[in-house]
């Protein structure tokens, strides 16, 4: 095992974590910078000015125009933009937002809770559903089970999340109206629980308002489903060919031979096994979920990162746009790097490197 | 440990008490009494003339703030819409003109207070008036079409009395008090919020308000959703009927339809001419459906470009266009049709904008062509916007269909609304359709804002010296007779020389509840909360 074959440091085995854990955020820096750089230059390079497009207001002309573009500070050299941008970033500052009229800030943190609480639960519906279905498929492959696991993985990827969406909003709100109105994070009439973290599910749990948890999860099902119906595949897929693997692999074999039983070898010895792929993948299906929940984000009102990046850039607004990726890129390198000290957890071989 | 503990939980259970009461208070309200309004934009600003105010801010302004006057509301058949001949006072309970037409006289409402229960004094009056022609907003440039420019033509003449004085008796200087940009403003209380690098605090207003209008803004999150209560200390006119105003955001437009079909919200605008057409079908919601008087959809051509620099080129593309179809496909003919007109050369009244004379006539067309030196036409393209594309794209498609007869090879390209305006504003497309709106549906207003100067709003950069001079003396004209053939004469030029395709003017259809009654076609295309009621 690791801690034998390797000299313990000094500090101890989580010391060593944390300086490990140390290097990786700082070797992530130029990274994040070069990305920023990136998406400064490239809103800019668009076509589209967004001083035309917010001074919109009738009769508003040419001297409008430029006192909106001295407001956004797009009547300076390039270069010049770019440095007090970066001076202000290191200071926190995002800048503000022409389309919502707050700064970047306020509205990334006010919106990534509702966008994080969304896709946390949709990973988790995902992967409820698809562990226990990759495992049936895995131990039945070429069953009737397989191929109709093979089917639900497929129709999930098939149709794209506004579709199945507004067809989860026209069979359980429209039709059935056993779906509250799909507007958001709460009903509108309920009472909105304290702000505390941010997560309506956790902060209705602290306040002990039940109901009102009950409602906020109420709200969260359609949307969640919708994401969780479309990364069911490659979740699934994955658990059920790393399984395979590892169901044909010499020490399941032992275990058979020594006659322990089928629920202990599959959960203890294969699955444990077979889960490291499946943990890769669900780091990047996280990542790639956060961002590209925008349709769902839409259809169902739900106020989080992705619709108002999209709003923004619409409107060729740059400040939110810009903050927008480099909080997905720093999201990027937190979710690896959690995915790496889960690594560790599950195969004790690997460490965070 | 244990100790610290239990102080954060302590913490957590005031601050959910802290949070608790507004809404326990609210839940008291019924929902019959509460308007739930849902709309794909958002409130993105309280005080409307920050620069990139949403139509929905517009419209919540007029809700919180009082202007000094406001335009009156006709019926137009079985519906309300507003009138910008009939003004009445709104925070001023008289208007005097002088006889010259060069002074008003606005006395301020007895007993009119703020929000924060403060009397309305004729100092808030002048510096609210002297901040929409001074600060860095929108305002100022909206005023100036009234002669309104500068604060030595605001005076206090009393106690609750204040002057209003133009150069010239501006035939509009009365309509642009009436305008969401004029709002009146708690000066001490939006003073206290001022800063030097920003005096009329602008950033303060935006996420604050300092108003003494109809409704009370309880809760604005930017994005999301805007709470309003109602002011039962207004007096700026009847009491609204609805105590609570729920502004909401809900991108999806198929969602809110079937919010409101479903009774869980009570009014949507600006929905698909497809979706209305079948909830008003179904019949489970009112639909008020009503041509937008003051606005126009039209098909641009850049009169500064070759070839649209030849009018026989334009008069050519206007006898080539499927107007008939283009409605039909565009908007299922719900709106008012602005071509097909059977005058030749005067316009019967001096009403705009009014059916122009243009019929689908290829032969005539190609004949023109001819005369034009392009007998066998030429490649143009055709721009269209995404955030239209709706109604847009069919068109566009028909345009190519019918041009392409006429030897005129057209390609569409569709653009990013910023990168569409960049391209109207630089005056770099050649030929485009785009919708507009005139607050103040003058005639001579419309053709000043639409057709002279190098502005953006000149969408076919037209540059006629009859339209200029005659928009210049119409502005100020105070015989009615010599106003009417002013304004004809102006139509009758734009008929000839087409510098722009008028299409027709769009519905404005409202989707609501079946029992909210009053509601009014606005000139900024919003609703305004304080004329429904549930019946």
């Amino acid at each position: 095992m690791s801690e034998i074959a390797q000299p313990a440091p000094r500090g101890g085995k989580w010391g060593a974590v944390g300086r490990r854990v140390g290097v990786r955020l700082l070797s992530a820096v130029p990274a994040l910078f070069g990305v920023l750089v990136f998406t400064f230059l490239l809103m800019r390079v668009l076509p589209g000015d967004p001083a035309v497009f917010f001074a919109a207001g009738a009769n508003a002309g040419q001297a409008e125009i430029d006192m909106v573009r001295e407001q956004m500070g797009l009547d300076r050299p390039m270069h010049e933009q770019l440095v007090r941008y970066l001076w202000d970033i290191t200071r926190g500052n995002l800048g503000n937002s022409m389309t919502t009229g707050q700064p970047v800030r306020t509205d990334l943190v006010e919106r990534l809770p509702a966008s994080l609480e969304l896709t946390f639960s949709a990973l988790l519906l995902a992967l409820s559903l698809a562990l226990p279905l990759g495992i049936v498929a895995a131990l039945r492959p070429g069953t009737v089970v397989d191929h109709v696991v093979r089917f639900l993985c497929t129709l999930g990827v098939c149709v794209p999340t506004f579709v199945s969406g507004l067809l989860l909003i026209y069979v359980f709100y429209y039709l059935l109206a056993w779906a509250p109105d799909p507007t958001g994070r709460l009903d509108i009439f309920a009472a909105t629980p304290p702000e505390i973290t941010g997560f309506l599910l956790i902060d209705f749990a602290l306040v002990g308002d039940w109901e009102g948890w009950r409602a906020a999860a109420g709200q969260l099902i359609l949307p969640a489903s919708t994401m969780a119906l479309f990364v069911l595949a490659p979740l699934a897929r994955m658990t059920r060919a790393s399984m395979l693997a590892v169901l044909g692999s010499d020490f399941v074999r032992t275990a058979k031979s020594l006659g322990l039983s089928n629920w202990r070898i599959i959960v203890v010895y294969a699955l444990r096994n077979a889960l490291l792929p499946v943990l890769t993948i669900s780091g990047i299906v996280f990542s790639t979920m956060l961002g590209a929940n925008v349709l769902v984000e839409k259809v169902f009102s739900w106020p989080g990162v992705a619709s108002y990046a999209l709003d923004a850039l619409l409107a060729s607004d740059y400040a939110p746009v810009q903050g927008f990726v480099l909080l997905m890129a720093t999201i990027f390198v937190m979710v690896n790097l959690l995915i790496d000290i889960l690594y560790g957890v599950a195969d004790p071989r690997a460490s965070v490197a | 440990m244990e100790f610290n503990r239990r102080q954060g939980l302590a913490a957590a259970g005031g601050l959910a008490m802290g949070a608790a009461l507004p809404a326990g208070e609210a839940s008291a309200q019924t929902r019959a009494e509460t308007l739930r309004y849902v709309t794909g934009n958002t409130v993105n600003s309280l005080d409307p003339s920050v620069p990139g105010s949403t139509r929905e801010s517009f419209g919540l302004s007029m809700n919180v703030y009082d202007r000094l006057a406001a335009f009156g509301r006709k019926r137009l058949g079985d519906n309300w819409v507003f009138d910008h001949n009939d003004i009445r006072g709104e925070l001023a309970e008289r208007i005097d003109r002088s006889p010259d037409g060069r002074t008003f006289t606005f006395h301020i409402r007895q007993g009119a207070t703020w929000h924060d229960g403060t009397p309305v004094t004729a100092e808030d009056v002048k510096w609210s008036l002297d901040r929409a022609v001074s600060a860095r907003s929108l305002a100022p440039p909206q005023m100036s079409t009234g002669s309104i420019t500068s604060p030595d033509q605001f005076r206090i003449a009393g106690p609750r009395v204040v002057e209003m004085m133009v150069e010239r008796p501006d035939r509009l200087a009365l309509s642009n008090m009436c305008v969401p940009y004029a709002i009146m403003i708690n000066s001490t209380l939006a003073k206290r919020h001022a800063t030097t690098d920003d005096p009329w605090a602008l950033n303060w207003l935006k996420d604050n308000s300092a108003a003494g209008g109809a409704y009370i803004v309880e809760q604005h999150r930017p994005g999301t959703q805007t709470i309003l209560r109602r002011n039962d200390n207004w007096r700026g006119g009847a009491q609204p009927g609805f105590r609570r105003v729920i502004v909401q955001t809900v991108p999806e437009v198929a969602t809110r339809a079937n919010l409101v079909e479903r009774g869980d919200a009570d009014l949507s605008i600006d929905l698909q001419p497809s979706d209305v057409a079948a909830l008003a079908q179904r019949g489970r919601v009112k639909v008020v459906s009503v041509p937008q008087t003051n606005g126009f959809t039209h098909i641009s051509m850049n009169n500064t470009m070759a070839p649209f620099d030849d009018v026989k080129v334009r008069q050519a593309i206007a006898a080539a266009l499927p107007y008939q179809d283009m409605f039909q496909a565009a908007l299922f003919s719900r709106g008012r049709a602005l071509f097909g007109a059977d005058w030749t050369t005067t316009p019967p009244n001096s009403d705009f904008p009014q059916p122009m004379p243009l019929h689908t006539n290829l032969e005539r067309a190609r004949e023109l062509l001819r005369e034009s030196g392009h007998p066998n036409g030429f490649s143009t393209t055709f721009t269209i916007g995404t955030g239209v594309s709706a109604w847009a794209e069919p068109m566009a498609a028909l345009i190519k269909e019918s041009l392409a007869r006429i030897n005129i090879n057209v390609d569409i390209r569709k653009l990013p609304d910023a990168q569409f305006n960049t391209g109207q504003a630089e005056r770099t497309l050649p030929f485009y359709t785009e919708g507009g709106t005139a607050w103040l549906p003058a005639p001579d207003y419309f053709f000043r804002l639409y057709f002279t100067r190098p502005q953006r709003w000149n969408f076919a950069s037209f540059n006629n010296e009859e339209i200029n001079a005659l928009t210049r003396e119409a502005q100020f004209e105070t015989d009615a007779a010599k106003y009417d053939a002013a304004c004809k004469r102006m139509i009758e030029i734009l008929a000839a020389e087409v510098p722009l395709i008028l299409a027709w003017q769009p519905l404005h259809e409202a989707v609501m509840a079946r029992n909210v009654d009053g509601y009014t076609y606005w000139f900024y295309r919003q609703a305004d909360f304080r004329d429904l009621k549930r019946v």
